[in-house]
């Protein structure tokens, strides 16, 4: 018999308290209701800049994954369609993130940043909904109206992870 | 408060511009490609799967067409059209008020009748109006 044993770092909790939040946040938003169905602010993305900003892209891919995961089995919505949806979503601001995370921050801000992961966001989810949920040209009616929202709550969260970095500056 | 200012606008960066800028573009570009529908031209009238009838929608009249439930009545208004009295308990269909762009539609389950705008794409010559 072999006793394996995983050492829990400093790392580790750090992740477990920040998916916490994330999911926190995605349960009080799943619970407001939204003046226009489908738009959502996705104010636990704040959470992820601000990891992604204050430690590491890796830790934020973590505290990404862990909350789309978490989330969806609290709501009971593992492997259902919402669920893949936010997957997707999840998926593509993470790419881009990565891809992105380099920009010169001489010039680009996390506004930059953020506009540009919701926006990856937004097509995330529609690819899904086009191949899978609704294969329907029809719904590229509905994409101005979410790249509008994305704007907003794009430079909205930018805004509000900009104040948290400032209360907690990087050691 | 002066100092508040400059400090959200150092906060926006010169890149940031540019990318909002790149936003609200794309906004603007989605908006006008995916909404700008063409007009439609004719009017078909479905009936539990089939097309009942084609109707040309440059004309000022109304259409009674009979369904499992009743009598639907539909008005053309030059370019428009609209359901105006159906015998479907909830009405959704005359709640949906005027639709005129090519492929909008009106479908009223209960009593079998979908209202479809067609734009002048396909070939209308034999059943036309």
């Amino acid at each position: 018999m072999t006793l394996s044993t995983i050492s829990i770092t400093d790392r580790d909790h750090q992740i477990a308290k920040l998916s916490a939040i994330a999911v926190t946040l995605s349960l009080v938003e799943f619970f407001f209701p939204s003046p226009i169905p489908g738009v959502k602010p996705g104010i636990a993305n704040i959470i992820i800049l601000y990891t992604i900003f204050k430690f590491d892209i890796r830790m934020g891919i973590w505290v990404s994954l862990i909350r789309v995961f978490v989330t969806s089995i609290i709501l009971g919505s593992f492997l259902s369609p919402t669920f893949f949806l936010s997957l997707s979503g999840a998926l593509f601001s993470l790419l881009s993130l990565v891809i992105f995370r380099n920009l010169n921050s001489r010039y680009f801000s996390l506004i930059s940043l953020s506009l540009i992961a919701s926006l990856a966001h937004i097509f995330g989810q529609f690819i899904i909904v086009r191949l899978w949920i609704i294969p329907h040209n029809g719904i590229f009616y509905l994409l101005p109206v979410f790249i509008v929202s994305a704007f907003i709550f794009g430079v909205v969260n930018a805004l509000v992870t900009n104040k948290l970095l400032q209360l907690n500056p990087k050691k | 408060m002066i100092k508040k200012i400059l400090q959200s606008s150092r906060l926006i960066k010169p890149g940031d511009w540019f990318i909002i800028f790149l936003f609200c573009l794309l906004i603007v570009i989605s908006a006008k490609v995916l909404w700008d529908l063409p007009q439609g031209q004719y009017l078909e009238i479905h009936k539990n799967n089939e097309i009942l009838a084609t109707y040309s929608l440059n004309q000022k009249t109304k259409k009674q067409i009979h369904g499992p439930k009743g009598v639907t009545e539909v008005i053309i208004n030059s370019g428009k059209v609209r359901f105006s009295s159906s015998p479907c308990p909830k009405k959704y269909c005359i709640h949906q008020g005027w639709i005129q762009k090519a492929n909008q539609t009106i479908v009223c389950i209960p009593n079998q009748i979908s209202i479809y705008i067609v734009g002048g794409k396909r070939a209308y010559d034999t059943i036309n109006y």
